[in-house]
């Protein structure tokens, strides 16, 4: 189909004029024009930051022959989280907190994308935090590029996990009482393969690192830090309030500032990448750097090892369909047949009253709708499955009054028995299964050892076969030919033969009764 | 017999879990994130040994969260992307079906339903997440609700989920239940070129200049409802998309003319285009004095109260909620013109009930039958209402 023609089924019109702002700025082939002047206060470290990271994206481009068209940004709420809107890239502007599960589901659903993640330290650390340390976990191969200014900005600079301890916010007035995360420690210690801290003052630092976080195959984690000079200047040493021409020079002195108080080193254990405030509550010291470079297989890689499983689990799942015979469906109208079936955990109960039901729908063609017991019963302890048969629809899912039930414990017995219709038939494990004395006299009960049967057959689990091949003659609901086939094709490949066998002996034990 | 590789073709004995997997698989479906939780951890297990091996990916998230997020990632990749949780997952994907409405992203969420509210039964059985997926999200939005009966509808349901999501661009809830979530029944998975699979409005790489490409554009001829064409990831169209309110650009638009044309096309486009979405099933209206209005398993299970009054000589009739919402108003109200009552069972205290009142205002009589979760309607329950709706008691 031309492109012409498709637009047209799409009823899509293309604008007749150019919808870009370009040839404004020299960044501007991956900036959106369109939307400068950007919403960020003057003295803010996040045009910084932005510029830093369009430049190392041009620089892959020259460079490594990166297809920016294959790049998507991701962002979250916050001043950073402005970043998406302002990067002329496939580019999301997602929910406070979760721009890394979003790039997650970007990056699976196609390995192909480099998806970078770029928002702030309350979005990524604060109500992100939990996304952040499995993205790290996982080593997914995206790059998450976190401007930590310390605070909540765009609300208005309130307390964060970042904030450092004694330092002022809104919401910390009288000092942060909490400790902040050491980002770089908890992305290294959480698995991220590359790790990294720059101030924005370092700018053609950050964006070296930057270029290699881009081109790493893991999870990369790029830490930045960066002046607000609006909401934590505000309320942190010589704050000069809100004044326009203040905050600009604010911007100025915190740079000054982080000039003198940086240290660079590279390689250190990221849990000693301290950032610290003095005693009058001044920056004191930042520590940058490359810190972690690891490789490992990301996740993707990890994910493809797999194939050779799921292949094998496909052949045999598609040669057990191939398998399957054709058996004549039922042509006796049957009405709609209660089963219930009990026991203890582990004898197979859930599988048998599915087997009863497989048989029915799949070899019978009859209407079979199986169900089983959940709940704290079903755990351990007393097992029971519900199965019902009919010719006609099963409108109504549940037993109303079983005719027959097959009990393999006491204990399911005195449960169920109750329920039993009368007239109605028992089955039961007649070595697992004493009748008391006022034993229900309206009803009849047949008994086999199934689990000894099963044991001397050579596997005490068969014990449920037995059940069901005496079930299948005493009552007749489904036939001898549907049931022994779903049997066979129910139980593990390598007991096939002993369960064959198992249901026989009980089956002729049915007819004999 | 499989004939395309990695198809399941042919007739199989599934729980309604597995079979809900399997119709996302034939839709198409090529990532699920998930995160454990009752009733509906089967579908997540399903998917995991299924999706590779016919080349899609399973991803585990740490919440809800993430999985109603990583869905919309995988989707704007350009994958058909699905998700599937019960009650409190479901609470907490609340958020992200928000953003998922607002930037007009196809993809399927399940909700197995279980009784609530909080950690509630989680094993046992509840509709009382209906009034949730109509406005769980913060905001005025429309949304697509199914609600099957059996392990087969929920296969069926899955699909049709999948269609619906991709032709008007948002994610499609299918409203199950534990009850056939964990039933096992037989299901056909038919041969797939028996199945009407629809994909996304979609321009492709190079067909337009991207400069002249608007993400949100309305219809070229103003008309309501339509569904405007999506770009993969990738392909070169540098668009922007945001929760904010938004312009045809995807940029935020922060003034209220821009709130009323972003909620207008989230909305239009289903309103517009309801009887394309809305199905019920209906039998023995003609002569009906009393119908039956439900959805889901309660609907199942009416019926069989239903033939038991029809064979006591009530005229009762049947309306199955397929499509629960949007609601089928049109056909609601003019029904109620035409009989005495309308019985709405339902597994909590009384949610679509509302509906339907609101439809018959006030010109037929409606009747709630009520239980909270834990188990399904006992048949005499509905059986009595529909006596006592017909002035048999
Ligand atoms: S509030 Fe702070 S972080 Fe936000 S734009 Fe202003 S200076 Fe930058």
């Amino acid at each position: 189909m031309s492109s012409s023609e498709r637009l047209r089924i799409l009823g899509y019109e293309p604008l007749t004029e150019s919808d870009w702002e370009t040839g404004l700025h020299p960044m501007d082939d991956l900036l959106r024009g369109e939307r400068l002047p950007h919403i960020w206060c003057q003295g803010c470290g996040l045009g910084t930051a932005l510029s830093t990271f369009v430049n190392a994206l041009q620089w892959l481009e020259k460079n490594q022959e990166w297809d920016l068209d294959k790049v998507a940004v991701v962002s979250g709420i916050g001043c950073t989280g402005r970043i998406a809107g302002y990067v002329r890239l496939d580019s999301f502007h997602t929910t406070h907190g979760r721009a890394i599960p979003f790039a997650t589901g970007l990056k699976l659903a196609n390995p192909e994308l480099k998806v970078i993640v770029l928002s702030g330290d309350g979005d990524l650390a604060g109500i992100g935090g939990n996304h952040l340390i499995h993205a790290a976990r996982r080593n997914l191969g995206i790059t998450v590029v976190c401007v930590n200014n310390f605070i909540y900005g765009m609300t208005g600079g309130q307390v964060g996990p970042t904030t450092p301890h004694e330092a002022r916010s809104v919401t910390s007035q009288y000092g942060n009482y909490e400790y902040p995360f050491n980002l770089p420690y908890l992305a290294a210690a959480s698995g991220a393969s590359f790790v990294a801290r720059w101030t924005t003052l370092h700018a053609r630092r950050l964006g070296w690192t930057l270029r290699d976080a881009l081109a790493y195959p893991g999870f990369s984690f790029v830490e930045v830090i960066a002046p607000c000079s609006t909401a934590y200047a505000r309320w942190n040493p010589d704050g000069k309030g809100l004044d326009p021409e203040s905050l600009r020079r604010r911007g100025l002195e915190i740079m000054k500032h982080y000039q003198e108080v940086g240290r660079i080193e590279h390689d250190i254990h990221p849990k000693d990448a301290h950032i610290k405030l003095n005693e009058k509550g001044e920056m004191a010291e930042i520590v940058e750097g490359e810190f972690v470079k690891e490789s490992r297989p990301n996740l993707q890689e990890a994910i493809d090892q797999r194939d050779v499983w799921a292949e094998k689990a496909w052949q045999r799942a598609k040669k057990a369909l191939d398998e399957r015979p054709d058996l004549p469906a039922q042509t006796e109208h049957i009405p709609r047949t209660e089963v219930q079936l009990g026991g203890f955990g582990g004898q197979g109960i859930m599988s048998a009253g599915k087997i009863i039901g497989r048989a029915a729908a799949l070899y019978d063609q009859l209407e079979s709708c199986f169900t089983q017991s959940y709940g704290p019963e079903a755990r351990g302890g007393a097992a029971g499955s519900q199965v019902i048969i009919a010719s006609d629809s099963i409108h109504h899912p549940h037993l109303v009054r079983p005719g027959s039930m097959i009990m393999m414990s006491q204990g399911a017995y005195s449960k169920y028995i109750p329920n039993l219709a009368p007239g109605g038939m028992l089955l039961i494990d007649s070595e697992l299964v004493t009748l008391p004395d006022d034993h229900r006299a309206d009803i009849t009960t047949y008994g086999i050892p199934a689990t000894r049967i099963a044991e001397e057959a050579g596997n005490n689990r068969a014990a449920n076969t037995a059940m069901l091949g005496f079930w299948t003659a005493i009552v007749g609901a489904v036939s001898q030919d549907a049931m022994r086939q779903a049997v066979i094709e129910s139980v593990p490949p390598k007991t096939v033969e002993l369960n064959a066998k198992v249901f026989d002996i009980g089956y002729e034990r049915g007819l004999e009764t | 017999m499989s004939e395309e590789k990695g198809l399941l073709t042919g007739e199989h004995y599934l729980l309604g879990d597995h079979a809900c997997a399997e119709g996302a698989i034939l839709a198409g479906c090529r990532f699920f994130a998930g995160y454990p939780i009752t009733p509906a951890t089967e579908i997540a297990e399903r998917m995991s040994v299924r999706l590779p091996q016919i080349g899609g990916t399973y991803a585990q998230m740490e919440d809800e969260l993430a999985s109603m997020n990583a869905i919309l990632g995988g989707s704007w990749a350009g994958v058909k992307s699905m998700t599937a949780t019960s009650g409190p997952g479901f609470s907490l994907m609340m958020e992200n079906l928000g953003l998922g409405i607002m930037l007009e992203t196809p993809c399927v969420l399940v909700n197995i339903q279980r009784g609530g509210p909080s950690t509630g039964l989680p094993t046992l059985v509840g509709q009382q997440d209906m009034m949730q997926a109509r406005w769980g999200s913060h905001g005025d939005y429309a949304i697509i609700a199914l609600s099957p009966t059996s392990p087969q509808e929920i296969f069926d349901l899955t699909i049709r989920a999948f269609n619906l999501s991709e032709k008007y661009r948002l994610p499609v809830l299918v409203m199950s239940d534990a009850e056939v979530g964990h039933m096992t029944e037989k299901v056909v998975i038919p041969p797939p070129q028996e199945i009407e699979i629809i994909n996304r409005p979609e321009v492709q790489r190079g067909d337009i200049e991207p400069d002249h490409f608007r993400i949100f554009r309305d219809s070229a001829n103003g008309g309501e409802g339509y569904v405007s064409p999506m770009i993969k990831v990738g392909d070169g169209y540098r668009i922007h998309v945001s929760g904010l309110t938004h312009d045809e650009r995807g940029y935020p638009a922060m003034y209220a003319e821009a709130n009323e044309w972003n909620v207008a096309r989230l909305m239009d486009k289903i309103h517009a285009n309801r009887h394309d979405i809305i199905q019920v099933e209906e039998h023995d209206l003609e002569d009906a004095e009393v119908v039956v209005v439900s959805y889901g398993i309660s609907a199942r299970t009416s019926l069989w109260p239903i033939q038991q009054a029809r064979e006591e000589g009530l005229k009762v009739g049947y309306l199955r909620l397929i499509t629960v919402w949007p609601f089928p108003e049109e056909r609601v109200r003019q029904m109620a013109k035409n009989v005495r009552a309308l019985v709405v069972p339902e597994l909590n205290m009384g949610q679509i009930v509302r509906e339907v009142e609101r439809c018959a205002a006030g010109q037929a009589e409606v009747v709630g039958v009520n239980r909270p979760g834990g188990d399904i309607l006992e048949p005499h329950d509905v059986l009595n209402a529909i006596r006592r709706a017909a002035g048999h008691v």
